[in-house]
């Protein structure tokens, strides 16, 4: 198992955000967690991302546990997170943000002998690698036409796709997406749809949270259902719409 | 922007040709002193993001060390050059450590190095035994440097005016390396967007204290010069007016580049000089440009120079 959460637990004071969760992603699948506002889904995120550190529990990656791991040693691990709300470094544009995210690729091809790049520049030949990847990216993000403009200019489903390409340049062995659907038109949806199948296709293994359960149940193989902090259903998509919880979760007892 | 920098450095290489005045040559190596704490400040401040008021404490620290190493102990200049760098690395690293540890920023950051460095300002005013207190150090000695016809001081206008041209050199070129390089795109995540930054695997912590850590060991790198320059070390190498001094010549000069505090430098050295005014004047005129500059011009001269052309 590529990664392995174990009874994971996070209190604020008094308040049990996430409680006792506990679940894995293989390698190659997309999983989804859904849950109404307030259930958890973000929290669950941050531990695993390294931003909040569990209460107690742990975060099993590849065999070894990462939850005292700051964010960017997680990074490092390959797990990447996307924010909810896009974040974006202002006043630069597409491409200057893409060449900031290539960090770890510099630093895995280089290692200490970045240093000499001080004096001699980046090597021609991985500064091509990094260009052409960079290309592909927005190629695939559909953002190749806008890659010379301000990040700031973007629309926000631009600025959504700019957080995902980013994320997918660091070549995470699993992307954590924050609601990537959160705020977007039909049709930026639809394209949305159309780039996580494509990263897919790539061999990248993805775990999504939203709470638009359309759009998840298009998209995961599998689904976690958050309620209060807690997971009320787990196992194939379909089978976890259905589950009564988590109707009734979403709708109210009267509803389900 | 490239050629008016290899135009301006050509015409500095040619000046003292041209102008013979001591006076016109002495605040020009005041300038190049004052440009490349600016420069280095600017590491700190306009590429990383975090307002340092521990620069002038690096430089005063690293202007001590020299001249009691030289003066009391009659080490080599140059050699004593090295351990005074040695301690203002030693304590911009733990100033650097304890700040980002607790994850300082903006004003916090800047109270807190305000404090260190009223620490070490008064420890140098008491500690009379080493540092001769208020009176601060006279320094009669001048480094000299070994040519094959003998060894030869650098006492006259023109070879300090060489001398400090060079040192500014030598800290742009740096500066402009460190930024060119992966540790310049670390930098501008860390001042644009930390947390974002760290998502990306970028250690925020480590390239906070490396831009720190560089950026006031170049400032030290200047203060080993200074005192030897103008004659003595005081107290009030350490002081916030002087911290202030330096912020204002980068608000001044353009925050987001590397040729702009060297601009804003010159001309906060020349200005009093060429409309003659008193100490307070001078600070009141200080005062006034930096309100003018953050209204009026927020991206310095160097802003308003690249925007004309653009505009153009």
């Amino acid at each position: 198992m590529l990664l392995d959460i174990q009874n994971l637990t996070k209190r604020f004071g008094g308040l049990t955000a996430v409680s006792n969760v506990s679940f894995g992603v293989e390698r190659g699948e997309i999983v989804g967690i859904f849950g109404p506002n307030g259930s958890g889904k973000t929290t669950t995120l941050s531990l695993i991302a390294g931003i909040l550190k569990p209460t107690s529990g742990a975060i099993v990656w590849k065999d070894r546990d990462i939850s005292t791991l700051t964010p960017f040693e997680v990074a490092q691990q390959g797990l990447v997170k996307t924010f909810q709300n896009p974040q974006l470094f202002p006043e630069l544009t597409v491409v200057q943000h893409m060449r900031i995210a290539c960090h770890l690729h510099v630093k895995r091809a280089l290692g200490i002998g970045r240093l000499r790049t001080l004096f001699s520049g980046m090597p021609a030949e991985l500064d091509r690698t990094l260009e052409h990847k960079i290309g592909q990216m927005l190629e695939l993000c559909r953002l190749s036409s806008q890659r010379n403009d301000e990040a700031g200019a973007l629309s926000y489903g631009g600025e959504k796709m700019l957080g995902v390409a980013m994320g997918m340049v660091c070549d995470p062995e699993l992307l954590l997406l924050d609601e990537p659907a959160s705020g977007l038109g039909h049709d930026e949806i639809t394209n949305l749809d159309a780039v996580l199948r494509d990263l897919k296709s790539h061999g990248v293994t993805l775990c999504i949270i939203d709470h638009k359960v359309g759009f998840l149940g298009r998209l995961a193989d599998r689904s976690i259902a958050l309620h209060h902090g807690a997971v009320i259903a787990t196992g194939k998509t379909e089978d976890v719409l259905a589950n009564e919880a988590v109707v009734a979760a979403y709708l109210g007892k009267k509803h389900a | 922007m490239k050629y008016a920098i290899a135009v301006g450095l050509l015409l500095a290489l040619v000046a003292p040709a041209v102008v013979h005045s001591d006076s016109i040559l002495a605040i020009a190596i005041y300038g190049f002193m004052a440009a490349s704490l600016a420069v280095s400040f600017n590491l700190i401040f306009g590429f990383t993001g975090q307002l340092s008021m521990f620069h002038a404490a690096s430089f005063g620290v690293s202007a001590y060390v020299v001249t009691i190493l030289v003066t009391t102990f009659k080490w080599n200049f140059w050699l004593a050059i090295i351990p005074a760098l040695v301690v203002v690395m030693i304590l911009s690293l733990i100033v650097g450590t304890i700040c980002f540890r607790f994850k300082l920023k903006e004003f916090y950051f800047a109270v807190v190095t305000m404090a260190f460095s009223e620490v070490l300002r008064l420890i140098t005013l008491n500690w009379n035994s080493v540092t001769n207190g208020s009176l601060g150090i006279t320094v009669v000695d001048k480094p000299s440097i070994w040519t094959p016809s003998g060894s030869f001081a650098i006492s006259s206008g023109v070879s300090w005016y060489y001398l400090t041209l060079a040192l500014l050199v030598i800290v742009y070129i740096i500066c402009h390396r460190i930024l060119a390089s992966w540790i310049g795109r670390c930098l501008a995540a860390i001042r644009l967007n930390d947390q974002l930054g760290e998502t990306l695997g970028i250690d925020v912590f480590k390239y906070k204290l490396l831009s720190f850590a560089i950026g006031s060991v170049l400032a030290g790198l200047v203060g080993a010069f200074y005192g030897f320059y103008s004659g003595f070390v005081e107290p009030h190498y350490f002081s916030i007016p002087l911290g202030l001094d330096i912020i204002a010549m980068v608000l001044l000069g353009g925050v987001n580049s590397l040729i702009g505090p060297v601009i804003g430098a010159l001309v906060l050295t020349a200005l009093p000089h060429v409309i003659e005014l008193s100490a307070e004047l001078r600070i009141a005129l200080y005062g006034s440009i930096l309100i003018f500059v953050i209204l009026v011009m927020p991206k310095g001269i160097v802003g308003l120079l690249t925007s004309r052309k653009h505009a153009a």
